[in-house]
């Protein structure tokens, strides 16, 4: 272990910290001297919701001097237990909030960039009316039209109203689709399932199958790890996991099938090639509930298990016996599906195949089976909003469907923009500015493109906790309070709770720490400036609110509850309405064929793309592995980060060293798994520090050389990278702690459908040279 | 003396540990240890076998992979071998409560707890003093040691590796509640293995030895 005496440690942290919240309240400002003054004041308890990855499992923080102490779950929790009277709890990312409200990496004063480009502090009046005064010029200068809002994640609902009703700007990038799963959220939408495709009824299945998920190491709320556990024990269900490499999920599953990268959809048509070969389907739901079944058997037929196990590397043999499981397991029978089948440039044609199965087996809204989830109805903010006001944005089009420019991008007939694109609008001059939100899209695709991309727009501006690539870049850096500063309202659908609706929501735990405002605050003041500065009264629309409290009151007046009735009690959620299965109608239809949605039509065949379910090899329209790119590269999570947010805090860094059995190391960044006989053909040995490579970037990272990796096939966890929040360490633990930004390796490889960003890469790897 | 039905043991089960390591990161934030002080509550993973798409598989012969998640800490064993060799009884068996306690101002450092603890669960801080689990009957190194008994206590709070355990896999409280909860080969192992923890058989291709497979210096305690 290094020496690391005299950085701050978390024992320090807690003095000064105490220190900062006390001198906050007298009005004065950190002198963080870090002198004796260890909480020592009462313990009081407050709520919270995660929103490390948005999921909202509950916190119960405890709280002294304005200091949060420590930090657990809320018993029964929607998101954060197994259901009624199960213990709540966090996840090691979820606990690392309380490391976060306190870190004294935090950016903690407003900044903008002066003429001769150096960044300076100023006080928030500043920062609103420059914020105010670069945003008219430029919008004089530019057109709104093109400032891109790349908000992600926000505690507050009002983002959208700000950048898009009231400063016009139709640019709007998010997560969801073109970074996240796009052809999983969108094919979803076009079957007719909606994008709640992804999530099935756990506790209440005896089939599951995690498709390229490890949902015990990877979840949307800890509910989706409890209730497959749950269901093994309670239900004695079977769990499938089909992923290359070995996971936490492959280890307690009872079928563990190890494909080939990429070739899920070919797996999926064989399996469905089995269920109907064999009538195991639902021929009741199929004849009166879907269309394009025709299509959809031919294309079965195709692909005998035979064939697919040549394509997939499996064994035919198990094909069937899983087809047969899940079918005879129907309706009771799950596939839960996100990211990993979608990341791919032929992950359309996989996640439509993959959702195919569920309307052949009719597991559709069925105990156990393909839920589809309902939210709560909160008023939206045109209901709450009792002023009038002209938005903007409404009759402009993206500039990705208005010029010639991007007329060979299929995505054009189904997205506005396209997370990829990005840096040649900018070339373009269609984007000029950007307002990026706790989110770091350069990590998140052709990273070296966006950098340029960032560095040459004419406003940036950075609502964020961290110094990283966008911020430390930025015109103006507004600093957020986190989400126990915050007060937060979580209006969830899936959930350990089947039959609910069901809503959560908690007061800020603590005082913004520093000189920081949540992002409410941030936002309503800027459109106060907005206001004084272009004597537009529409920017005044906030000012009927006095707070965020108020404003998610108002939200909250459709279910006659009130922010101070969720968090006052015994628990931070309430259960709301009922509704049972099947609630979808004997008008429903399932849509196996696509070709009545006339956008996703036009944009196939632009990709020469069929309509139906049909096999679309790797390759197709993304890498291919060579002589000079032999690997096959794609990025993982890890239960210990998510998305850049959590990455610079010690104690993650230091457990996932631990997990990956080389804590003795200073090395604290990601790590590039590998298969032995990759790393013997190659001279790497784990620890080494290793380069990879494609043929658009390259980096440095730790190898760990394991038989989890399948041959040929290497991974890393996404969300490091010298754009990271990190990199001012001053010892090689810290600095090592950036690791590596996997998106370095990528250049434009999509799904052409949707836009979404295709990790998988040719790459090769060597020694570094380095120990 | 208290009846060692009533000494609190901890209970934990493979088969529901996903390796995430919250109990160790919420065990640190509890007691307000550094990042890179040792971990009272160790998460080891312990991984054999052959991937099955190399060329090396061979499905007659080869064992698919196996990668398991131990957690462990100190185990407050009854015979506690580490309170036996302590020159200065700063270590000390609770009677109330069976919780294995140090008491730093009596401990010199001398480390002989470590050397006698055979899964290495005392550890040594900056000040050169013994650490380790307390059940968190108290927040920080070398709490807890004068701390009422958990029996005692109306609502006795539970250790924050329990509170914060993902998976459920970890439990803790008087012995016979937690013999109720275990399956009968886990009660009977725990019977026939000096009564230290309750593990639950692993459901795996081979039923590994567990406890002595994670207990080692190595392995457990950092």
């Amino acid at each position: 272990m290094s020496e690391r005496e005299g950085t701050l440690t978390r024992r320090n942290l807690l003095k000064t910290a105490g220190a900062a919240a006390g001198a906050a309240a007298l009005g004065g400002c950190l002198s963080g001297d870090g002198t004796d003054s260890a909480p020592s004041g009462e313990l009081s308890t407050a709520f919270g919701n995660c929103w490390m990855c948005s999921h909202n499992c509950g916190q119960k923080a405890y709280v002294q001097d304005g200091t949060v102490v420590n930090l657990t779950g809320v018993d029964g929790h929607p998101r954060g237990s197994a259901g009624p009277d199960t213990e709540g709890t966090l996840c090691p990312k979820g606990l690392a909030q309380l490391d976060k409200t306190h870190d004294p990496k935090r950016i903690k004063e407003p900044h903008i960039r002066d003429e001769d480009g150096t960044l300076r502090k100023v006080d928030w009046e500043t920062a609103f009316e420059e914020t105010a005064k670069r945003l008219v010029a430029f919008a004089e200068e530019n057109g709104s039209e093109t400032f891109l809002d790349a908000t992600s994640w926000a505690e507050t609902s009002i983002f959208r109203t700000v950048w898009r009703d009231l400063y016009g700007s139709p640019e709007r990038i998010s997560r969801g689709i073109h970074v996240c799963a796009g052809p999983t959220f969108v094919t979803g939408g076009m079957m007719g399932v909606g994008s709640n495709n992804r999530v099935p009824d756990y506790q209440n299945s005896e089939y599951i199958i995690a498709w390229g998920r490890n949902i015990l190491n990877s979840f949307a709320g800890q509910f989706e790890a409890k209730g497959v556990l749950e269901a093994i024990e309670e239900n004695g269900a079977t769990l499938v996991t089909i992923d290359p490499q070995h996971t936490i999920t492959a280890q307690k599953s009872d079928e563990w099938m190890p494909i080939e990268p990429r070739t899920d959809g070919a797996l999926a048509l064989a399996m469905a090639n089995v269920i109907i070969e064999e009538e195991l389907y639902d021929e009741e739901f199929v004849e009166n509930h879907t269309y394009g079944f025709e299509a959809y058997r031919e294309a079965a037929a195709e692909m005998p298990p035979e064939e697919a196990a040549e394509i997939t590397g499996l064994d035919a043999d198990q094909i069937r016996r899983v087809a047969r499981g899940f079918a005879e397991a129907a309706p009771q029978a799950g596939i839960s599906v996100w990211t990993g089948t979608a990341q791919a440039g032929n992950g359309w044609k996989a996640t439509q195949n993959i959702t195919a199965l569920n309307g052949l087996v009719g597991n559709i809204d069925r105990p156990g089976g393909l839920r589809l989830w309902k939210y709560p109805a909160t008023a939206s903010f045109g209901q709450v909003c009792e002023e009038d006001y002209t938005p903007r944005a409404e009759y402009k089009e993206p500039a990705l469907k208005k010029y010639d420019e991007y007329s060979d991008y299929p995505v054009r007939h189904i997205e506005g923009i396209a997370h990829n694109l990005v840096p040649e609008m900018v070339d373009n001059d269609h984007i000029n500015g950007i307002v990026c939100h706790h989110d770091d899209p350069l990590k998140d695709g052709n990273a070296d493109a966006w950098i340029e991309a960032i560095e040459a727009m004419d406003l940036v501006i950075s609502i964020d906790a961290y110094w990283n690539g966008v911020s430390r870049r930025a015109d103006i850096v507004l600093p957020e309070a986190t989400q126990l500063e915050k007060d937060t309202l979580g209006t969830g659908n899936w959930s350990a709770y089947p039959n609910h609706k069901w809503i959560t929501g908690s007061k800020a735990a603590v005082d913004p720490q520093w000189n920081t405002k949540p992002d409410f605050d941030i936002l309503t003041g800027i459109a106060d400036a907005m206001a004084e500065r272009t004597d537009n009264d529409d920017w005044t629309i906030f000012q009927q609110w006095d707070s965020h409290e108020e404003y998610i009151d108002d939200q909250l007046s459709t279910l006659d509850l009130t922010l101070e009735e969720l968090d006052s009690g015994e628990t931070n959620y309430e259960l709301l309405e009922e509704y049972d299965y099947e609630q979808y109608g004997e008008d429903f239809t399932f849509r196996f064929d696509l070709d009545q949605v006339s956008s996703f039509a036009t944009a196939a065949e632009e990709a020469g793309m069929d309509t139906a379910p049909e096999w679309i090899s790797p390759g197709t329209y993304g890498d291919s592995t060579s002589e000079e790119y032999p690997l096959e590269f794609t990025d993982v999570r890890s239960v210990f980060f998510s998305h850049g947010s959590n990455q610079p805090h010690e104690r993650l860094q230091d457990q996932f060293a631990k997990r990956n059995q080389l804590s003795e190391e200073d090395y604290r960044g990601n790590y590039l798994y590998l298969h032995p006989r990759d790393a013997e053909e190659r001279g790497i040995e784990t620890g080494d520090l290793v380069t990879i490579e494609s043929k658009s970037g390259s980096g440095d990272l730790m190898a760990i050389v394991t038989e989890r990796a399948r041959p040929g096939f290497v991974t890393s966890q996404y969300g490091f990278g010298q754009t990271s929040a990190i990199t001012t360490g001053e010892d090689a633990r810290e600095r090592s702690a950036d690791g590596m930004n996997t998106m370095t390796l990528h250049d434009t490889q999509m799904d052409p459908i949707t836009g979404q960003v295709d990790r998988h890469i040719a790459v090769d790897v060597t020694p570094a040279g380095g120990d | 003396m208290a009846d060692r039905q009533d000494h609190w043991v901890f209970y934990f089960d493979p088969n529901r540990c996903i390796g995430c390591h919250a109990c160790s990161i919420s065990c640190k934030q509890f007691h307000g240890r550094d990042s890179d002080a040792d971990d009272w509550r160790t998460v080891t993973h312990h991984e054999k076998g052959t991937h099955p798409a190399s060329e090396e598989y061979d499905a007659d012969t080869s064992s698919p992979i196996e990668n398991v998640p131990i957690s462990m800490s100190c185990m407050h064993c009854h015979d506690a071998p580490c309170e036996e060799v302590c020159p200065t009884e700063a270590i000390v068996k609770r009677d109330s409560d069976g919780i294995v306690t140090i008491d730093q101002d009596k401990c010199i450092g001398c480390k002989y707890c470590g050397w006698a603890c055979p899964f290495g669960a005392p550890t040594y801080g900056d000040n050169g003093l013994m650490s380790k689990c307390n059940m968190c009957l108290d927040q920080g190194p070398g709490s807890g040691a004068g701390a009422e008994s958990k029996n005692e206590q109306d609502n006795p709070i539970q250790p924050n590796c329990v509170s914060d355990c993902v998976g459920g896999a970890i439990k803790a409280g008087p012995e016979k509640e937690m013999v109720k909860e275990a399956s009968q080969a886990a009660a009977e192992r725990f019977k026939s293995n000096n009564e230290r923890v309750i593990v639950e058989p692993f459901q795996g291709e081979e039923n590994l030895d567990m406890v002595e497979h994670a207990a080692t210096p190595d392995n457990a305690g950092d």
